[in-house]
């Protein structure tokens, strides 16, 4: 594999995604004009960190070259799209404004004409783009007497509704997924939001056809109640369409984790799984979406055809499991640069259900259902954690042919704490090195991003037995 | 004999005189773990429930290498007594999925150290039509498995005989609680609490002739010494009534409670006709008021004021484990319901092992001077 390093065209590259960004966020700006900017600004505070999202496209290209670059660039790009066009629809669809909970299936409330808001977004977007940006919230929570040994994430979306940072929404939908802490921060929001509110209930054995059955009837009940307590009206034709159209992402994203596979692998990291935590939960189904996932795969294509690694100097392959520190998230640049280590895929990409039975309403219903609970942090807070647990890690180890495992160990995570002691052993007994990062995913006083290096470092050095590159 | 002493030392070791006598006589002992699971369908037939406890606990170490220190420290106790061999009496346990601890906790005894008979119970989140006819469903497999297993009868019959009996048990203990709501209580919260844990971690059988005797001195019994304020105490698994001694040494008698290992919702009588098995899946599952349903956070907290006005508390004491995701968001939002409700309210985080004694006398007593008594 040719070793590549950035040169002029990945300058010319970044400066080129740096300025689409910008040409975005300036679009919406100009469309809102001078007098509803300020007061969206003042609104929404936390628009202010969003508009540094470059920060994060400059700290995320570091070092990176090639199609790899450019991949990254562009899905960073397309998450920047995303959110303009949601920030749109709460300044121009208010009307149909729902907030939903992040694992319930944003397809639905599409098909239903609603304009769907996951409060837990900023709660990820922004301590990647400002890692301090959520603390404020975290400590607004804890003040209202929310603990701190609570899961930063929904502890931080509690914050946000105690400080009215969410658009004001015509009602709330929430499930008992992923965690106990993400279900019950829904008792606080929609008292906080004052609005009717419908909770989904998921089995904990999902996989029995009664389950499906169960689960799928929950769905029905759900659009049934958002037809009586929204403008919303489902339109089974759309959501064929919407689903259709999923299909075919999940097809071009089967093609790139088909050639990740390949030692080294033509594309890693946030170009893998930054591309399906955003495309395929929040804008699913969108032509935008496929488009983006078609380029992916072209360049990964390119790089496999023409034997260029994403990571120069591939030396170890790596399985994230558990969320990206989200306050350092950089930090698999540094790895890539250290130590050579490529980040092929994550817990939160990897899935066991990737498509839509479009047959029937019923049909739909059911695959919504089955990726809803099949999915990423779904399956792997239920049980029984023999089945899906622990398969599904090593299953991603000998596929991917990785050498290791990384657990983002987030000290809020209970559902993954409580596995750590099993992990370990099953770990030792399979010969697979295993880091457990301690850290909070978007607490930097808990761990700071040096707390995270030293950890990657110790274990690099003394079990990998990895010698620095730089 | 002294009742509070024996009482004390059959809560002592998980497993007591009655419970060994009941071994030696082939009873099959079964461990739960939560309020969701129907003790009932574990009271049939040859069978009889224990609730798990890790009594005198004196530390975590081991579960704490598998679990982490994270963990709700109610869970990690029972994987340390699991670990040192404690619940070898058992033949099995039955688990509710009622929360990320319990659902972790099955994970790990599955790999570590499972009993002849392990099964989990997968309880919904809601209460409506559909969530009862699953877990109809749910427990249906249960009795099968037990069958099966055990070779015990589980038919509609041999589960009504035991509905009969858990009510007739649940009516005596319910009649002595209420001693507790009198102007003049002549029970204390800790001696009842006591009573009530023994109940579920011992053979029934064998406690209704000693409960009807105490039932009949408590009418003759004089009233307490004046105390200095009535509490209501609110919370999850609390299976130590030292705790709530130590509330009473300062001066707040626990009057009433709504605990997961409490009187109420507990005691109260399932429906005797119908399909037995339908009936116990509605009664369960409604009955037990968790913040891990969805949807019901007032009713929960109507209940609770409601209770309290009912037993004429000075304050309501909420206690939960530290660590628990559903009670530690909920009481956020219940402390201020309370207090608007006009009812002074305290809430209290604790381990499942009796410590911080002196900390928990100083806020106990800071309380009730507070409420002005």
């Amino acid at each position: 594999m040719e070793k590549i390093k950035p040169g002029l065209s990945d300058y010319l590259e970044f400066n080129k995604y740096r300025a689409i960004n910008l040409m975005h966020i300036g679009r919406m700006a100009a469309k809102r004009g001078p007098f509803d900017l300020h007061r969206d600004l003042k609104r929404y505070p936390w628009l202010l960190d969003l508009l540094k999202v470059n920060s994060l496209l400059q700290r995320l290209v570091k070092g990176r070259s090639g199609n790899y670059r450019t991949a990254v660039a562009m899905v960073l790009g397309g998450v920047v799209d995303g959110v303009i066009e949601l920030l749109e629809g709460i300044f121009y669809r208010s009307d149909h404004l729902i907030l939903h909970e992040d694992l319930l299936p944003p397809e639905i409330f599409r098909a239903m004409g609603l304009q769907p808001w996951v409060p837990e977004l900023l709660g990820i977007l922004l301590p990647m783009i400002v890692p301090d940006s959520m603390q404020k919230y975290l400590d607004a929570a804890e003040n209202e007497g929310i603990p701190p040994d609570i899961c930063s994430l929904p502890r931080a979306t509690i914050g946000m509704a105690m400080k009215n940072a969410f658009p004001p929404p015509l009602a709330v939908v929430s499930s008992n997924l992923p965690c106990d802490g993400g279900m019950s921060s829904y008792t606080v929001i929609a008292q906080q939001t004052k609005k009717p509110a419908y909770w989904v209930d998921v089995p904990f054995d999902f996989k029995s056809e009664r389950a499906l059955n169960y689960f799928a009837g929950e769905l029905k009940a759900m659009i049934a109640w958002l037809e009586e307590h929204t403008p919303g009206k489902m339109d089974w034709d759309r959501l064929k369409e919407i689903c259709d159209k999923r299909n075919v992402m999940a097809e071009l994203e089967l093609d790139i984790w088909d050639m990740i596979r390949q030692r080294p692998a033509p594309m890693a990291a946030e170009a893998v799984w930054m591309s399906h935590l955003w495309f395929f939960n929040v804008n699913p189904g969108y032509d935008t979406s496929i488009q983006l996932l078609a380029d992916l795969k072209s360049l990964t294509e390119e790089n496999l055809a023409t034997g260029i690694s994403a990571v120069s100097h591939e030396k170890y392959r790596a399985l994230l499991w558990n969320p990206p520190t989200l306050h350092y998230v950089d930090l698999l640049v540094l790895a890539e640069r250290t130590y050579g280590v490529s980040l092929i895929l994550d817990s939160m990409s990897f899935n066991r259900q990737p498509f839509i039975d479009t047959s029937s309403t019923d049909s739909m219903l059911k695959s919504l259902g089955s990726i809803i609970m099949q999915g990423p942090m779904a399956r792997h807070t239920r049980g029984p954690a023999e089945m899906n647990y622990f398969p599904d890690i090593f299953h991603m180890v000998k596929h991917f042919d990785l050498n290791m495992v990384w657990v983002a160990g987030h000290i809020g995570c209970k559902n993954t704490q409580a596995m750590s002691g099993i992990l370990q052993e099953k770990c030792r007994d399979a010969g697979i090195p295993l880091l457990v990062i301690d850290y909070d995913l978007m607490d930097s006083r808990i761990t700071p991003k040096e707390g995270i290096q030293e950890q990657v470092g110790n274990f690099m050095e003394n079990i990998m037995k990895a010698r620095r590159l730089d | 004999m002294d009742i509070d002493k024996w009482f004390s030392e059959l809560l002592d070791e998980p497993v007591n005189e009655l419970v060994q006598k009941a071994i030696d006589e082939g009873q099959i002992p079964i461990g739960y773990f939560c309020s969701y699971v129907p003790d009932v369908m574990l009271s049939v037939d040859g069978l009889f429930p224990v609730r798990m406890r890790a009594p005198g606990i004196a530390g975590t170490e081991l579960a704490d290498n598998y679990m982490s220190s994270v963990i709700c420290s109610y869970t990690r106790s029972l994987l340390e007594f699991a670990l040192d061999g404690r619940y070898d009496f058992l033949q099995g346990w039955v688990f509710a999925a009622s929360c990320d601890h319990l659902r972790r906790l099955y994970d790990n005894l599955e790999y570590l150290r499972q009993p002849g008979f392990s099964r989990i119970l997968d309880v919904p989140h809601k209460t409506g039509d559909a969530a009862i006819t699953w877990y109809t469903g749910e427990l249906r497999l249960l009795a099968q498995a037990l069958a099966d297993h055990f070779g015990c009868d589980m038919s509609a019959d041999s589960l009504r005989t035991a509905i009969r009996e858990h009510n007739r048990f649940s009516a005596i203990l319910s009649h002595i609680g209420e001693h507790r709501k009198s102007d003049h209580p002549v029970m204390t919260g800790t001696e009842y609490h006591r009573l009530v844990i023994t109940s579920s971690s011992s053979p029934k059988k064998a406690l209704i002739p000693i409960l009807e005797k105490i039932r009949d001195d408590l009418q003759t019994r004089a009233p307490l010494p004046p105390h200095r304020a009535r509490l209501l105490l609110v919370g999850g698994h609390l299976d130590d009534p030292g705790y709530i001694g130590i509330i009473e040494s300062q001066g707040g008698l626990v009057v009433g409670d709504r605990l997961c290992t409490g009187s109420y919702p507990g005691l109260m009588p399932i429906p005797e006709t119908g399909d037995p098995i339908a009936v116990l899946a509605k009664h369960y599952l409604t009955r037990t008021s968790c913040p891990r349903m969805m949807e019901a956070f007032r009713e929960r907290a109507e209940d609770i004021v409601s209770l309290a006005r009912e037993c004429r508390a000075d304050g309501v004491v909420i206690q939960m484990m530290k660590f628990c995701d559903t009670w530690a968001v909920e009481v956020a939002s219940f402390v201020s319901y309370i207090r608007e409700a006009g009812l002074p309210v305290l809430h209290l985080e604790r381990d499942y092992r009796l410590g911080g004694e002196g900390q928990l006398r100083t806020r106990i007593q800071a309380f009730i001077e507070s409420i002005g008594k």
